[in-house]
């Protein structure tokens, strides 16, 4: 389970997210959740009580999208809707989904 | 039926008011506007009874004109022409002919109403008659009917109800809702076209992208959740009420976001100022005027930072208002408030100065001047950092007195008046040894005395900016840096000291401006910890001493442990734009001594044609058609 390529992220009313591990990671929060020797990072599994099913799926869906786009240059914004902006905005601070970690590293 | 019109008239509407219950805001507003909702109402309803009657006689036409009711038609409709009773008899006939004078006027006033309304110009346009009036009492005559009447469609001729939303159809009838659905469709279609045209496809995207570029904030990839959903907030802030309670980092992106789109007025600003904070950045308060300035200290009482850009209307009755309060401001940045007069600068600071740890003063022309500058040691015992930019007031004597602030840290000044190089050989000896932070821009007079002052007293400086001087040589620059003991600076500015003389532009025998013994004296003693260096313009910089400081051997090129290249770790920015002697080779070198540099100015290096570019790195100025910046795609260079 430790090493699986998935992750589960649990909303706050128990709604499950299956997440690919790597596009996961691009929130420092989470990363540091499933490093060292934490219950998350030996089950995979993240529980967000403060974060309901609908917030959490968009973040979930931001994952793939940066993830999707990690590479590319004029990459489309992703639509946010205009109800859920501040929700979205406090889950982003939550996540830490301010600085975008550089795309590749130099080797 | 007069009679009870001349009543209805005559009753004065303010008793009418007053019998009412409780009212509603807009009912209040109205009557504050000499607006009555209860006249509204009652013309609205007689004017509906009168349609109907007069629909009444359309279809009946046995009903004769001298139906009581069909008398107040001319009255309250000014449409139908006035016909009163045939019985002119005593009172009631004289009351007739007034009456009937009333209607005309009324008529006469509605025409003159729709000459200048839009529908009538537009109509004008279309149908060219000559005769204003008549086109007017066209209109008048076939002005539409009122909501919840039937009336026929002008389109497909079906019987519909009319409501407010009813649409004009092209010959100025009524349409009905399919036929006016049909007529929004081709009108959303007219409008989805334009927008089209105006965003341009790949052009507009390159152009977007260096502009990013060019703003410090391209990045490959997706940009991150926070600025989508900013981006997102700063488009629909019209319709936000609240920020709720976001941390003030979070408040503070979107207030800068908002300043960048012009949007933040008084209804804007209440959404940043929450009363526990103490902390406000306005970064555009161009839009806000002196009282929304004061709601700010009553808003947020326990301010102790505020920083207001574009402060026009930051004024006498504002500083008035802060020096009155129980306001104690730590920080004060003030950017165009030229509005605030020298007794309130000197008041502020005699009774708030005590406070104040950092004062930064932008573009001020008059009343910001050596005596406020003399008040500070005395009046601000505590001043860490004080900065006057763009200044047309302050002179040597100013710069004399700051030397006696010991508790300064950072200071800059970018002052229009010429200062004596030995005013700032005097501030050096006397404040030097603590300074961390020295800016000094435009300062054509300084000279090699001001660098010796640095080398001999400066022992803490990370910053040092130093523009245009036109008489420091290279010398000067060489020993400021040999041996100083100053430890390495993590930021260099040095740009545009170089020799100026339009007739002999490339000869430079005194060695005037940072040339290349300075610059590889600055690299060999803060080179390790430089994060920006900025030598924009320093042109007698030879190529031997760029490949000297940015010095790569060729021979081991496999091998980076043995090739014995200086690495730059630090340096994230370098500025060498207008340095002639720049090539392809010292850029690629630049590139490989640098592994974190992010950007890279060469604007105006003409020796500069076709480098490779390693990934994430931007490269921008080049003299190419490609446009000025060029982004990476090179993986392969720092093999």
């Amino acid at each position: 389970m430790a090493d699986s390529k998935y992750i589960t992220l649990i909303s706050s009313n128990g709604f499950e997210f299956v997440v690919l591990r790597e596009a996961a990671l691009v929130s420092p929060t989470i990363k540091g959740m499933l490093r060292g020797g934490f219950k998350e990072a030996q089950t995979g599994v993240c529980e967000f009580p403060e974060i309901s099913a609908h917030v959490l799926e968009k973040v979930v869906d931001y994952f793939h999208y940066w993830y999707r786009n990690r590479d590319k240059e004029n990459v489309p914004d992703m639509k946010i809707p205009v109800e859920m902006c501040l929700e979205l905005l406090m889950a982003a601070s939550y996540f830490n989904l301010e600085n975008m970690p550089v795309a590749r590293p130099l080797q | 039926m007069t009679i009870s019109l001349i009543r209805f008239r005559s009753r004065p509407s303010r008793q009418q008011r007053r019998i009412m219950g409780p009212q509603s805001a807009l009912t209040d507003f109205l009557a504050s506007h000499n607006i009555s909702a209860h006249q509204i109402r009652l013309d609205a309803d007689a004017r509906r009874r009168a349609a109907q009657e007069g629909q009444g006689e359309q279809n009946n036409e046995n009903n004769e004109s001298n139906d009581p009711a069909s008398a107040a038609t001319p009255t309250t409709t000014p449409a139908v022409s006035g016909n009163p009773a045939p019985a002119a008899r005593g009172r009631r006939a004289t009351a007739a002919s007034r009456n009937e004078e009333e209607a005309r006027n009324k008529e006469k006033n509605a025409i003159e109403k729709i000459k200048a309304s839009k529908k009538f110009q537009k109509r004008k346009r279309h149908v060219d008659s000559d005769d204003e009036d008549d086109l007017a009492r066209a209109l008048l005559q076939s002005s539409a009917p009122l909501p919840g009447q039937q009336e026929n469609c002008e389109n497909c001729g079906k019987r519909f109800t009319v409501t407010a939303y009813s649409r004009n159809g092209p010959k100025g009838g009524l349409l009905c809702s399919p036929c006016s659905k049909e007529l929004d469709k081709n009108d959303a279609a007219a409008r989805k076209k334009k927008p089209k045209r105006a965003t341009g496809g790949a052009v507009g995207v390159r152009r977007q992208l260096q502009s990013s570029i060019l703003d410090g904030t391209y990045t490959l990839g997706a940009k991150s959740l926070m600025t989508l959903c900013i981006e997102t907030l700063a488009k629909n802030i019209d319709l936000a009420e609240d920020l709720g309670d976001l941390p003030s980092p979070i408040i503070d992106k979107i207030a800068r976001k908002l300043s960048k789109l012009r949007l933040l007025d008084s209804r804007t600003l209440s959404l940043f100022l929450q009363p526990t904070a103490e902390e406000v950045q306005i970064y555009d308060g161009a839009k806000l005027n002196s009282d929304d300035y004061i709601r700010i200290f009553q808003v947020v009482p326990g301010l102790k930072k505020l920083k207001v850009r574009n402060a026009i209307h930051f004024k006498d009755t504002v500083m008035d208002y802060l020096i009155s309060r129980n306001i104690e401001l730590e920080d004060l940045y003030l950017h165009g408030a030229n509005l605030i007069s020298e007794a309130r600068w000197t008041e502020y600071l005699q009774k708030k100065g005590r406070f104040l740890r950092s004062l930064r003063v932008y573009f001020t022309d008059k009343h910001f001047g050596d005596s406020v500058l003399a008040l500070l040691p005395r009046t601000c015992p505590s001043l860490n950092r004080l900065k006057v930019c763009h200044n047309q007031e302050v002179t040597g004597a100013g710069v004399a007195a700051i030397a006696k602030i010991p508790t300064l840290r950072h200071l800059s000044l970018d002052l229009r008046n010429d200062v004596h190089s030995d005013v700032y050989v005097d501030l050096l000896g006397k404040i030097g040894t603590h300074l961390q932070t020295l800016s000094l821009t435009r300062v054509r007079d300084a000279d090699n005395t001001v660098l010796d002052a640095l080398h001999a007293h400066c022992r803490s400086l990370v910053k040092l900016r130093i523009t245009e001087s036109e008489l420091m040589t290279d010398a000067g620059f060489a020993r400021l840096f040999r041996g100083w003991a100053n430890p390495g600076l993590e930021f260099v500015d040095l740009q545009k000291c170089r020799q100026l003389d339009s007739a002999h532009p490339r000869e430079n025998p005194d060695g005037i401006g940072l040339c290349s013994d300075g610059f590889r004296a600055l690299m060999a003693h803060s080179g390790r910890t430089l994060r920006e260096l900025n030598v924009h313009g320093c042109r007698h910089i030879e190529r031997v001493a760029f490949e000297d400081v940015f010095n790569v051997n060729n021979n081991n090129n496999n091998n980076v442990a043995d090739s014995g290249e200086t690495v730059y770790e630090a340096l994230a920015k370098l500025e060498i734009s207008f340095c002639e002697e720049i090539t392809d080779y010292v850029v690629g070198s630049v590139f490989r001594c640098c592994p974190n540099l992010r950007e890279l100015n060469v604007f105006g290096c003409m020796k500069v044609r076709d480098v490779r570019v390693p990934r994430g790195k931007i490269l921008v100025g080049v003299p190419n058609a490609r446009g000025m910046v060029i982004e990476g795609d090179d993986d392969e260079v720092r093999q």
